[in-house]
C-alpha cells in the first residue's frame, strides 16, 4: 500500500471521558491536497476527533492512519509529517513572535538555519514580521491565530489539523488566514479544519457534519445543500420572534429559525407554494411585511441538519 | 543524544525568559531567600539575652546590694530598676514588663554573716518557657557563682585551702558550636529550608502552566519526550537555587560568623542533588494538580510544613512523634540538613555524609520519573 495514497484514513474512531461519548465509530477518508471541513455544532466531538488524529488524545476502540501509520501504534512516524493547531491560543504569552516560533522550531528538531528562514519567510507571508519582536500576550486575535499558524508550519508538516482556527477573529482577518490556507493549498498540503463559520465551509471541497460524535452527512458543499429538501423563504416582519413561535411546528414548515432580524422557514414543496405560507402566516394574525424565496445556503444547510439531527434521526438518503 | 540536548537546551532557555521576564518570580527567587534568612535568623533565636528583670531589696544592706550588682553587671539580665514591694512586682509581671525577679528578703546579710545558706526568691514568668527556663538555670548558676564566693571568703576566713577540698566543678561543653549560639545551628538547617520553599513552589506551577495555556499540548505533537521537558524546566531553577544557596551561605559566614570546617565540594555538589530532589517534588504536584490554585496550595503546603516540621533545621527529629519521624524520609530536607550541618558545623565531608548524598540523589530519580510518568498519565 502506498502509504501517501491516501493522507488520512479512520475506522471506527472512539474516545470517551467518562459516561460522555465525544467521539463514536468515525469513519472518514482525506485524499491528499485536500480542505477538508469539519462541521458540528458545539459539543459535537470536533476537537475530540481532532485531537485523536493529531496523537494528543488516544482512542479507546478502533484507528485511524495518517499516510499509512497508525494514530495508536505509531504517534512517533506521524508526528513529523503533521501541524497541529488547537482552538485555544497556545503559544507562550510571554514570548515574543519570533521566539515562540524558534521554540516549537527547535523541539521539533529544524535545524538553526533553516528555523531562521523559515521563521522569516513565513511571518513576512503572514504579516508578522513587524510584530517579530513583539510579545505573544499583546497581539491582536487574528494575530495570534496567524502565529500559530506559522508555529504549526515550521517544520513545513504535511497535513495541517486546525481546530476553529478563526474563531474569535474579526472578518477581514479571517479572509486574509483563508487566503493563506488556499496557499498551502495550491502547495499540496492536507488540511483538515473544523470550523464553526458557514461562509468557511463553502470553502472546503468536502465536508464531514459531525453530530453526538457521529459523522451524520458528508460530501461537497453542494452536496451537503442537496440534502435540504423543500424551498427555503426569508420572512420579514417587524415581530420575528413573535412569528417564529407562531408557525414553528405548523404543518409544511420542516424547520423555522431566526436569521438576524428575518426569519427563515423551510417550507415543503416548491417555490409555487409561498402562497400557502402566506396564508398560514396571515391565520397567525402577526404583520409580515415580505415573504422571499431564499438560495439554501450552508447556514440553512447547517440550522435544518442540526435540528433533524435532534429531533427524529433523519438517515443519509 | 545530539537532538535530545538540542531540545533539553530550548526547554532551559525558554524556561529563562520566561523567568526574566517575569519580575515578580526573580523578585522571589532572589531577594526573598535572603530576606527569610536575615529574618528567621534573627527572630527564631534561642539564645536568650537581655531579659527584663526587676529586683526588689528587702535587706537593703551593702550584700545585697552586691549581690543584686551581680544581676545589673550580666549579659543575661536586663534589670529595668528596683520594686518597692511584692505587689508592684505583681503588676510589672502582669503588664508584661518583666519576665524574672529577683526579690532579696530581709536578713540576707545577717545569715551571709553566719556562714548559713541564705535565702534568695528568683521569680520567672512561666509564660514564657524558654526565657524561663534559661532565666532559671542562668540565676542559679549566678547564686551558684555567688554562693561559692561566700563560701571561698568563709573558707579562707577558716583557714580552708579550698584546692585541697576537692571541690567538683562540673564541666559542660557543648560541642561543634562552643559559643552555644543558635544561628549556627540554625542557618545550615534555614539554607535547606528556604531552598525548599522557593523551588518547590515555582515548579509546581510549571507544568500546571502548560496545560492551561495549552502548550503543553503543542508539545505532545512535538520529538520533545517528558523526560527532556522535566530536565529541560529544573535546569535553570537548579541554577537559581544554587545561587540561593550561595548567597546564603555567605551571607551565614559573613554576616552571623557561621564556621565552615567541611568541604565545600561536597556540599556544592550536595547541594546540587538537593535541588533537584526539590525540583522534582515541585514537579509531582504539577503534574497531577488540576488547577494553578491547587498547585499554589499544595506546594506550599509540601514546602513549608515538611520542610519546617520534618527536616530537623529546628526540632530534632528524634523528638517528634514516631510516625512523623518515618514521615521525615519521604521529604528531602532532612537530609540536606544532616549534610549541611555536618559541612558547616563539624567538618564532615564524603565519607561521613555518603549515606546521606545517596539518599538525596536516589529521592531525585525517583520523584523526577513519578513526575513524568504522573504527566503523561495527565495528559492523554
Amino acid at each position: 500500500m502506498s502509504s501517501d495514497a491516501i493522507a488520512v484514513q479512520v475506522h471506527g474512531l472512539s474516545r470517551s471521558f467518562g459516561a460522555n461519548q465525544a467521539v463514536a465509530g468515525v469513519d472518514l477518508t482525506i485524499t491528499p491536497g485536500m480542505i477538508f471541513g469539519l462541521l458540528g455544532p458545539d459539543g459535537a466531538g470536533k476537537s475530540t476527533l481532532i485531537k485523536l488524529l493529531a496523537t494528543v488524545l488516544t482512542p479507546d476502540n478502533g484507528d485511524g492512519l495518517i499516510f499509512g501509520k497508525s494514530i495508536k501504534h505509531a504517534p512517533g512516524q506521524i508526528i513529523p509529517r503533521i501541524g497541529y493547531m488547537s482552538q485555544n491560543f497556545s503559544m507562550y504569552p510571554e514570548l515574543s513572535v519570533a521566539e515562540n516560533l524558534n521554540f516549537f522550531a527547535t523541539i521539533r528538531g529544524v535545524g538553526r538555519t533553516e528555523r531562521r528562514r523559515r521563521a522569516a519567510q513565513l511571518m513576512s507571508a503572514m504579516g508578522l514580521r513587524e510584530f517579530a519582536d513583539r510579545r505573544a500576550r499583546y497581539l491582536s486575535g487574528g494575530m495570534k491565530q496567524k502565529l500559530m499558524l506559522a508555529a504549526t508550519l515550521m517544520h513545513k508538516p504535511d497535513l495541517l489539523l486546525l481546530d476553529e482556527p478563526t474563531t474569535g477573529v474579526d472578518p477581514v482577518s479571517r479572509r486574509e488566514f483563508w487566503r493563506i490556507l488556499a496557499g498551502l493549498h495550491r502547495d499540496g498540503k492536507t488540511v483538515l479544519v473544523a470550523t464553526p463559520y458557514m461562509d468557511e465551509a463553502e470553502r472546503c471541497a468536502h465536508l464531514a457534519f459531525l453530530s453526538s460524535g457521529r459523522i451524520s452527512y458528508q460530501g461537497s458543499p453542494a452536496d451537503i445543500k442537496v440534502l435540504v429538501p423543500g424551498t427555503l423563504f426569508e420572512l420579514t416582519t417587524p415581530e420575528p420572534r413573535a412569528v417564529l413561535a407562531a408557525i414553528a411546528g405548523t404543518p409544511g414548515v420542516r424547520s423555522a429559525h431566526l436569521y438576524g432580524d428575518v426569519v427563515r422557514v423551510l417550507w415543503s414543496g416548491d417555490g409555487s407554494a409561498a402562497e400557502q405560507l402566506k396564508s398560514q402566516l396571515l391565520a397567525t394574525g402577526l404583520p409580515v411585511t415580505a415573504i422571499r424565496p431564499t438560495r439554501v445556503d450552508m447556514e440553512a444547510a447547517f440550522a435544518f441538519l442540526t435540528e433533524s439531527e435532534r429531533s427524529v434521526e433523519v438517515g443519509q438518503p | 543524544m545530539k537532538a535530545a540536548l538540542i531540545r533539553v537546551a530550548a526547554v532551559a532557555g525558554k524556561e529563562f525568559k520566561h523567568l526574566l521576564r517575569d519580575p515578580r518570580a526573580l523578585a522571589t527567587v532572589l531577594m526573598l531567600p535572603v530576606l527569610q534568612l536575615l529574618l528567621f535568623a534573627y527572630a527564631i533565636s534561642f539564645d536568650v539575652k537581655n531579659v527584663p528583670t526587676v529586683v526588689l531589696d528587702q535587706d537593703n544592706t551593702p550584700a545585697s546590694r552586691q549581690y543584686l550588682q551581680t544581676y545589673r553587671s550580666s549579659e543575661f539580665f536586663d534589670v529595668l530598676g528596683s520594686a518597692d514591694d511584692l505587689s508592684q512586682v505583681d503588676q510589672l509581671f502582669d503588664q508584661n514588663t518583666v519576665r524574672i525577679a529577683v526579690i532579696v528578703p530581709s536578713g540576707f546579710a545577717r545569715s551571709l554573716a553566719s556562714g548559713e545558706k541564705a535565702q534568695v526568691a528568683v521569680l520567672t514568668d512561666g509564660s514564657e518557657p524558654t526565657s524561663a527556663q534559661l532565666g532559671q538555670a542562668y540565676a542559679t548558676a549566678l547564686n551558684a557563682g555567688y554562693g561559692q564566693r561566700v563560701v571561698t571568703e568563709w573558707a579562707d576566713r577558716q583557714g580552708f585551702d579550698l584546692s585541697q577540698a576537692g571541690a567538683i566543678e562540673p564541666r559542660l561543653r557543648t560541642w561543634y558550636n562552643p559559643e552555644g549560639k543558635s544561628s549556627n545551628f540554625l542557618i545550615p538547617g534555614l539554607m535547606v529550608v528556604i531552598i525548599m520553599i522557593v523551588t518547590v513552589q515555582q515548579t509546581a506551577v510549571t507544568l500546571v502552566r502548560e496545560r492551561e495555556q495549552g502548550t503543553g499540548e503543542q508539545m505532545t505533537v512535538s520529538p520533545l519526550r517528558r523526560g527532556e521537558l522535566m530536565v529541560g524546566k529544573l535546569l535553570p531553577w537548579t541554577l537559581l537555587a544554587f545561587a540561593d544557596m550561595l548567597v546564603i551561605a555567605l551571607v551565614g559566614i559573613w554576616v552571623f560568623d557561621l564556621p565552615l570546617r567541611g568541604s565545600i565540594g561536597f556540599l556544592a555538589a550536595s547541594s546540587v542533588v538537593f535541588v533537584f530532589a526539590a525540583l522534582g517534588l515541585g514537579l509531582i504536584i504539577s503534574a497531577v494538580a488540576p488547577s494553578l490554585e491547587t498547585a499554589n496550595i499544595v506546594g506550599l503546603l509540601i514546602a513549608f510544613l515538611p520542610a519546617f516540621l520534618l527536616s530537623g533545621f529546628a526540632f530534632p527529629l528524634e523528638s517528634i512523634p514516631t510516625p512523623l519521624q518515618w514521615l521525615s524520609y519521604a521529604f528531602p530536607g532532612r537530609y540536606m540538613v544532616d549534610i549541611s550541618r555536618g559541612v558547616f558545623l563539624k567538618g564532615a565531608g564524603f565519607a561521613e555524609l555518603w549515606p546521606q548524598l545517596a539518599a538525596l540523589a536516589g529521592y531525585a530519580l525517583v520523584v523526577l520519573v513519578a513526575s513524568s510518568l504522573l504527566y503523561r498519565r495527565r495528559s492523554a
